[in-house]
């Protein structure tokens, strides 16, 4: 009966949108796609959520995004990146909170503050990503041949409620994935 | 019996015992792990709580800390508050409870170090505090000093750490 036919393909066509002609090879897909996706957000690719305001305007409270933990296999963390930093009481356990930050000094260099421009071994650094200037007055800090020092994007607030400072390499979790508010040109 | 019937029984007694010898003499660690636990607990309060179990649970929670417990809170967002005793801090806790209305505590990635003597034990997680209406929660790193007085372990020390020194 053209009923009962109508019927028989509807399921049919469910079927095959639903799991596919060959349920066994789908299944395989499925399994692989879990595992992958279970290795590389749990070890590559961390997704966070930003929470609080000592990164606006460049990564905003909320958002989410990505820690990759690959980025600083083959080089160096450069001046500039965006890092997750694993929290100093937490240094072998699993990674369930990081503080974001950006790393503005290197090993071996000196960082101050005067008037809220940064200064990198006594010279001026241009901060495009900064749009919330600060006064900020900081007597310079000589890093360690393993220590980087970090600093968020809103330096409008006082530098005792902005967390900033140095931290060892073994906290750096990784570099950001999507880089956030791009400076205007 | 059988040699084999002996061999699981055998087994099973040993197992048996090994659980038990952990349920009657646990191991520092999990001692302590238990009473953060319980302070976690203790420290999440509903706005639905009457006030005898806010009394109940802040007294409970007095019970987990040191007569002399020091506690330094010195980070941003914080204004450098100390506490030098439990009755001082299990005040500082009561008129917290009465001006937030709902709290939800939890300690996440704990790590403890139970000294070779085992008479004290530091313990290092992140805390992370959600107070009804704000959108966000506190985190905040912090360091417990445990001492082990009268085959427990009491709260001798709380503070806060800096990620970045």
């Amino acid at each position: 009966m053209p009923g009962e036919t109508s019927s028989a393909g509807f399921w049919y066509w469910l079927r095959v949108l639903t799991i596919g002609r060959r349920p066994k090879r789908t299944l395989l897909r499925l399994a692989v796609l879990v595992v992958a996706s279970v290795v590389v957000f749990k070890f590559v690719l961390l997704p966070i959520r930003v929470t609080g305001l000592s990164m606006e305007p460049s990564f905003h409270n909320r958002a989410v995004n990505f820690i990759n933990r690959l980025a600083y296999m083959s080089e160096p963390p450069q001046r500039g990146d965006v890092v997750g930093i694993r929290m100093s009481t937490n240094m072998d356990g699993p990674l369930q909170v990081m503080l974001l930050k950006r790393l503005v000094g290197l090993p071996g260099e000196t960082i101050a503050f005067s008037g809220g421009q940064l200064l990198v071994n006594g010279e001026p650094q241009e901060e495009p990503y900064l749009k919330l200037r600060s006064n900020w007055n900081e007597r310079g800090r000589r890093l360690g041949s393993n220590e980087y020092f970090f600093v968020g994007d809103n330096r409008s607030m006082p530098p005792e409620q902005h967390e900033h400072g140095v931290a060892y390499r073994s906290q750096i979790v990784g570099r950001v994935l999507f880089k956030g508010r791009q400076p205007d040109r | 019996m059988k040699p084999a019937v002996r061999l699981i029984l055998a087994s099973v007694l040993c197992a048996l015992a090994f659980w038990s010898w952990g349920l009657f003499f646990p191991a520092p660690q999990k001692v302590i792990g238990k009473h953060l636990a319980k302070l976690a607990r203790l420290a999440t309060f509903s706005r639905t709580d009457g006030n005898i179990k806010r009394l109940a649970d802040t007294e409970r929670l007095g019970s987990l800390l040191a007569g002399n417990v020091h506690v330094v809170l010195d980070a941003p967002g914080f204004r450098g508050e100390t506490f030098d005793n439990r009755e001082e801090l299990l005040q500082a806790v009561l008129a917290a409870r009465s001006q937030v209305k709902d709290l939800q505590t939890q300690f996440t990635g704990i790590g403890i170090h139970v000294s070779p003597d085992k008479k004290s034990a530091e313990a290092f997680l992140t805390v992370m505090a959600k107070a009804g209406g704000e959108p966000d929660p506190i985190i905040e790193p912090l360091k417990f000093t445990f001492q082990n007085t009268n085959d427990d372990w009491l709260i001798t020390g709380i503070e806060t750490v800096r990620t970045l020194r």
